[in-house]
């Protein structure tokens, strides 16, 4: 979600509620003898009130189970999660006085800044990655139909080199020269042009340079960015006849889409990575925030 | 021999014949041949082609076609001077003629190319022709080759005077010149009856039949003399029938044998000679639509939260729908979609003229005897008066009353009412780019759709544009009767379809008679009117070619996606799969300008391509913005492959067939999830990145610069 103008009202109420709950807490503070404890009543409050937000904050994620439920638009939700989540925080502290005296509230508080921080880096994150996506990865695609995008360009990539060069395996070559098989009819007209020496050049360079990254794209290879690729195809293509340079240039820009693609993960790993930490801890910071209140009150 | 008679020399013959008899009979009755194009014994002879020169002795040759005998007339047919005048015009119609034609290519016997190879004429002296006439597909059993066209006149005299139909006359100057029918109209939208007179009468490849098919029908071939002895087949061409016979075969159905499958693509029709048929729709009544699938108490919770309504749609006319339309003179009724054909009854007809898929499912009831046929003996049936005077009259006493009832705001006419217009309707036919109405013209009857499609369209200055397309049970008309007396839009035939006309008289005393048709016509209209100003207002507002080019500007209602808000969680998708039973309608890839994507998602097209040739009505858009998928889709698929947008998917359900379990498809779209506030994908985006937009609302958002970063 973009921090954008249209949250001023949120944060507007957030500024006034964070003054408000400060304003109350400086004479609060000065003025209780001890210290600010939770277990005041102005203590109680800040917590009960702390606790909320974060339950509130927490709750977006059973809203988001639920997408049609009409309890409130999501984005809506999304926002009083950002924004009382972030308010929660000083709340808790204004609770505690800052000070954590067992060792359950001061795992807590551990717990809690974790979350905290995590989740504010996850909008910072999130305010920030889609627009790189969206520039970076023009071709994107759905993350979840990356590997099915990729298989499609091998073996677009695959029946473009055949139309050169033949069977690419040694083995169906030989097949294909004992059976006296056709070779494709994609390749009739341009295998005619093309000497026998290029088409095993180009069979040569397509199976050592272009294949093996397209089949592992993430591993380090001269095709893996854009700038060493641009050096390799051109160095290709002075390698190989001019018929070939045709497909060539198709090959460089299924490398391309490749490596669109393997950008696009990482990038969705950043835009969704920070919730492997965020999302467990903060229901482990739920339940042991309600431990620490039953035990709290109770005893 | 009289004393009257003539006596004359032919060729140094001496024969004699009676008065007034031409050169050209004078000497076919006593063996010698004169050769000629234009002139056959059945018909008046005109003289055009001048082929059949003969020297009489004068200083013209004469066409003996014409010119009569004379006493002690000497005439030679084949001195130089004839043979190098018939030489000349034989090569002159050669050079315009493109040899081999059709009829010498296929029988080898066109006229003029035997009587070019008689005169050894093997290379040609003239130009060719520089304006092309060209041809006329249109009919869909006889081929029209108008280069091949030498003006003869046979095939006119032949429409004209052993006919009577009157349909074919000439029209043009010079190089121009050709033959037309009616009003050089294309001759399958013409008044021909399809008798295939002209087409035995041409000499040339002008006019042939078209050899559709050589008996692909399975089924017992039937002698024309059988055919020409069925009622329905009285009048019709002989010689048509014969050249056609493979086109139409007897088929015996045991009872219980399925005859036809609803949503199987078919090129024929059936007519019932003898026995019963059931026809219904087989596919479950069932929507992949918003409804109360869930599963769970939360999940129940959730649903009752959402205060849904399933079953119900927003549009007035939606609880009244009470039947389906189907490819047969009878609707189906919606709570019990079955229905029964007897004898006499043609059914396929949209699937035999306009290949759609079939409608229904019809099994046999009864042993019984159909004749199945192509199209182009359907066709000629249907152009024979006595089988269409008995067509419609069997559709105004048996389906008339169900077909006005089925129109929502048509339910309320009495019985009273329907005898009237039983008699006084008109049931007019259509093939394919007739128009109409059309725009301006004086409204004088209003119209309901009976079979096919017709769209409507307003004329602008910048082009027409489509207002909509309507099928079976659709209607139009009313705003120009209602309004100004002009019509204000005009109406094109899509393919072979059927109106039922009303006229103004008639429509008048049912708005008078009926007060709430009144209100209900007049409320149609206004909303019609403010629909397609509204329209008008987009379509002149947004004038870049590429949001043209993208079929963008055809949307009414845009999914689209900011993709510097959007972090690509699926919320939207996950919600649409929510909404619909677990299937999505959407899916979050598709074009792209700037940082927008428009998703892969109905967008409610102005001109929604999809309904056209729906076979049973379905999908359709009701007095609102949505194009909804009703429930008794039959999963043809075929609004699937008209979407040019690929935003309508086909979806499996169980369903059964005689007892055995069978996958039935039924198609999806997004309907804006009509029966909630707001669509799911939008109100389900965490991220405020997921909207639904107007178009031209969306052109702002880009600003002009953005459509030349449009990228796939």
């Amino acid at each position: 979600m973009r921090i954008d103008q249209t949250q001023r009202p949120w944060i507007a109420a957030t500024i006034l509620l964070f003054a408000i709950a400060t304003g109350v807490y400086i004479p609060y503070a000065l003025l209780t003898l001890g210290g600010p404890r939770g277990g005041t009543a102005l203590g109680l409050l800040y917590g009960a009130l702390g606790y909320s937000m974060m339950l509130f904050a927490g709750l977006l994620g059973a809203r988001k189970k639920y997408p049609i439920m009409r309890v409130g638009r999501a984005q809506t939700w999304m926002r009083g999660h950002l924004w009382l989540g972030l308010l929660s925080f000083p709340f808790i502290l204004y609770h505690s006085g800052f000070m954590w005296r067992g060792s359950l509230t001061a795992w807590l508080m551990l717990l809690f800044l974790i979350v905290w921080v995590s989740g504010i880096a996850g909008a910072v994150i999130q305010h920030l990655v889609p627009r790189y996506m969206a520039t970076q990865v023009p071709l994107e695609t759905i993350y979840e139909e990356i590997p099915h995008v990729r298989q499609q360009l091998r073996d677009e990539a695959d029946q473009l080199a055949v139309s050169i060069c033949g069977e690419l395996e040694q083995r169906k070559m030989a097949e294909a020269a004992t059976t006296g098989e056709p070779q494709p009819a994609v390749a009739t007209a341009t295998l005619a042009e093309i000497e026998v020496a290029d088409r095993n050049r180009f069979r040569e360079v397509y199976l050592q340079r272009v294949k093996p990254f397209l089949e592992n794209p993430e591993a380090a290879s001269e095709l893996s960015t854009p700038q060493t690729a641009a050096a390799a195809f051109e160095s290709m293509r002075r390698l190989l006849p001019k018929p070939v340079h045709a497909v060539v240039d198709d090959l460089e820009s299924i490398c391309e889409e490749e490596r669109q693609l393997v950008r696009q993960r990482k990038i969705y790993t950043w835009l969704h990575g920070w919730l492997i930490v965020h999302v467990p801890l903060s229901i482990a910071l739920l339940v042991l925030g309600a431990i620490h209140a039953i035990v709290a009150l109770t005893y | 021999m009289s004393d009257a008679q003539i006596q004359l020399t032919i060729d140094g013959k001496k024969v004699s014949c009676d008065p007034g008899t031409t050169i050209f009979d004078a000497a076919r009755m006593n063996g010698i041949y004169i050769p000629t194009l234009c002139h056959q014994q059945n018909e008046r002879p005109v003289g055009v082609c001048r082929v059949c020169v003969v020297d009489a002795g004068a200083r013209v040759l004469p066409a003996s076609c014409v010119r009569a005998a004379e006493n002690n007339m000497v005439v030679s047919t084949n001195n130089e001077k004839v043979a190098k005048a018939r030489h000349t015009l034989v090569e002159m119609l050669m050079a315009d003629h493109p040899s081999p034609c059709a009829r010498q290519r296929h029988s080898g016997d066109c006229e003029l190319e035997t009587l070019a190879a008689r005169e050894n004429i093997t290379t040609l002296r003239y130009p060719r022709r520089v304006s092309p006439r060209g041809q006329d597909d249109s009919s869909l059993v006889i081929a029209v080759d108008h280069e091949a066209c030498i003006l003869c006149d046979r095939c006119m005299r032949g429409c004209d005077e052993i006919k009577g139909n009157f349909v074919i006359g000439r029209h043009g100057k010079g190089y121009k010149a050709g033959i037309a029918f009616d009003n050089n109209s294309p001759m399958g939208n013409s008044s021909c009856v399809s008798c295939g007179e002209c087409m035995t009468d041409c000499p040339t490849g002008a006019l042939t039949n078209k050899s559709t098919v050589r008996s692909t029908l399975p089924g017992e071939e039937i002698d024309v003399e059988e055919l020409l002895n069925l009622p329905y087949f009285e009048k019709v061409s002989g010689t048509f029938l014969e050249l056609n016979k493979h086109s139409v075969v007897k088929r015996r159905f045991r009872a219980g044998e399925v005859i036809c499958r609803e949503g199987e693509y078919g090129s024929t029709a059936f007519y019932i000679l003898d026995g019963r048929a059931k026809v219904f729709v087989n596919t479950p009544m069932a929507h992949i639509k918003t409804h109360d699938s869930s599963t769970g108490w939360l999940k129940k919770l959730t649903s009752t939260l959402a205060k849904r309504s399933p079953e119900t749609r927003r549009g007035v006319d939606v609880e009244r729908t009470r039947s389906i339309p189907i490819d047969a003179p009878v609707d189906l009724p919606l709570d019990n979609p079955v229905a029964e054909l007897g004898a006499g009854d043609l059914f396929g007809e949209m699937t035999c003229m306009s290949l759609y898929p079939r409608s229904a499912t019809v099994v046999a009831s009864t042993d019984c005897v159909m004749l199945e046929m192509l199209r182009n003996v359907l066709d000629i049936i249907q152009r024979n008066k006595t089988l269409r005077a008995q067509l419609d009259e069997k559709y105004r006493t048996r389906a008339l009353q169900d077909h006005l009832r089925s129109v929502p705001m048509f339910a309320e006419l009495d019985d009273s009412f329907i005898d009237v217009l039983r008699q006084r309707v008109e049931l007019v036919r259509y093939s394919k780019g007739d128009v109409i109405v059309r725009q301006g013209e004086i409204a004088d009857s209003f119209y309901l759709v009976r079979i096919g499609f017709v769209k409507v369209t307003e004329q602008h200055p910048g082009g027409d544009l489509v207002l909509a397309y309507l099928g079976r049970g659709g209607y139009f008309g009313e705003i120009g009767l209602l309004g100004g007396g002009r019509r204000t839009a005009t109406v094109t035939a899509l393919d072979h379809a059927e109106v039922v006309r009303i006229h103004a008289e008639e429509f008048q005393q049912m708005i008078d008679r009926y007060p709430n048709i009144r209100q209900s016509l007049t409320q149609v209209a206004h909303d019609r009117t403010e629909a397609n100003e509204k329209r008008l207002e987009t379509a002149v507002s947004m004038p870049l070619d590429s949001f043209l080019t993208q079929g963008l500007m055809e949307a009414q209602s845009l999914l689209v996606l900011d993709l510097e808000k959007c972090t690509r969680c699926d919320q939207c998708t996950r919600a649409c799969a929510d909404a619909h039973d677990g299937v999505t309608r959407l899916i979050r890839e598709g074009l792209r300008y700037d940082k927008f994507l428009v998703a892969t998602s109905c967008r409610q097209c102005r001109d929604p391509l999809c309904m056209v040739g729906c076979p049973v009505g379905s999908i359709r858009r009701r007095n609102s913005l949505e194009v909804v998928i009703e429930d008794w889709c039959i999963g043809c698929g075929l609004c699937a492959k008209n979407c040019p947008y690929g935003n309508i998917s086909m979806h499996p359900i169980p369903g059964t067939e005689q007892g055995k379990a069978k996958v039935n498809y039924k198609a999806t779209s997004c309907d804006l999830c009509t029966d909630l506030a707001e669509p799911s994908c939008v109100y389900a985006c965490p991220h405020d990145a997921a909207h639904r937009v107007e178009p031209n609302e969306f052109f702002k958002w880009l600003g002009p610069d953005a459509f030349t970063e449009a990228r796939r």
